[in-house]
């Protein structure tokens, strides 16, 4: 995993984890979502999109069936995070554990069964789980620590700098 | 600015060194002077060494690699907004 495509693609999960945890965990016993069976055709076709990128579950996700209050805005974000998902420079899998990982650690009940039932049928063992769960439970401990005692990066210097361009862009002059 | 004066690795006892040693040979980087939390759980070793033998587990390759568990740690480091 080296360069930074990894590290931006990482961001990118956790950042669309943490959109989608705030929704379901701050307004699923508060607001009723969009029911496949009485929804217009377009969030009908995003639905479906949904449920086969989920293992052809009938479950809509709480937050995709919030925002199919808004068509539109769904449609984005579904766009959003199927592309943050999808198998890339990272796996799926990985992406799975790390969107656990950061749904434990912020507490979200939503976030935490929705990754840790992804990451079961993703294929990844109890052993696997249990793994994640040990990073994220020490790295818990460890980053506390470090904050108590307000101590500075000593890591920062050492990563090399990946000098590649953008995405489809230019090197630096 | 740290809260406590840490320590520079020569003011650590001898067991202590050696571990520092251990922890250099983990991070494959030859550090000025171990790494600030390597020199933390170094203070009480009743605590740092348990604490650091369930890190160091947590981190071993099993189903997932250490560069992915790095990965890992470095999501759950940011989202506890850990500039260390």
């Amino acid at each position: 995993m080296t360069g930074d495509a990894p590290w931006y693609e990482a961001a990118m999960v956790v950042g669309i984890t943490n959109a989608l945890n705030v929704v379901a965990d701050g307004l699923g016993a508060l607001m009723t979502p969009v029911k496949p069976g009485a929804c217009p055709a377009e969030v009908g076709a995003i639905y479906d999109d949904i449920r086969a990128f989920y293992g052809g579950s009938g479950e809509i996700p709480t937050p995709f069936g919030l925002a199919a209050q808004d068509p539109g805005y769904l449609g984005d974000l579904w766009a959003a995070v199927k592309r943050a998902f999808t198998d890339n420079q990272l796996s799926r899998r990985l992406k799975t554990s790390l969107a656990f990982a950061v749904s434990l650690t912020t507490r979200s009940a939503f976030g935490t069964a929705f990754h840790l039932t992804e990451m079961r049928r993703l294929g990844v063992g109890q052993g696997g789980i249990m793994e994640i769960v040990g990073v994220t439970q020490m790295f818990s401990s460890y980053t506390k620590i470090a904050d108590t005692l307000q101590l500075e990066p000593d890591m920062g210097d050492i990563a090399p700098v990946d000098q590649t361009p953008a995405p489809g862009g230019s090197p630096p002059a | 600015m740290p809260t406590v004066r840490l320590r520079d690795g020569a003011e650590y006892p001898e067991p202590a060194r050696r571990a520092f040693e251990l922890s250099k040979q983990w991070f494959r980087y030859d550090f000025p002077q171990p790494a600030a939390m390597t020199r933390v759980m170094a203070w009480d070793p009743h605590f740092g060494g348990p604490h650091g033998r369930a890190m160091k587990r947590a981190m071993a390759p099993g189903e997932f690699s250490r560069g992915e568990k790095e990965m890992v740690a470095a999501a759950v480091s940011g989202v506890n907004a850990c500039d260390y």
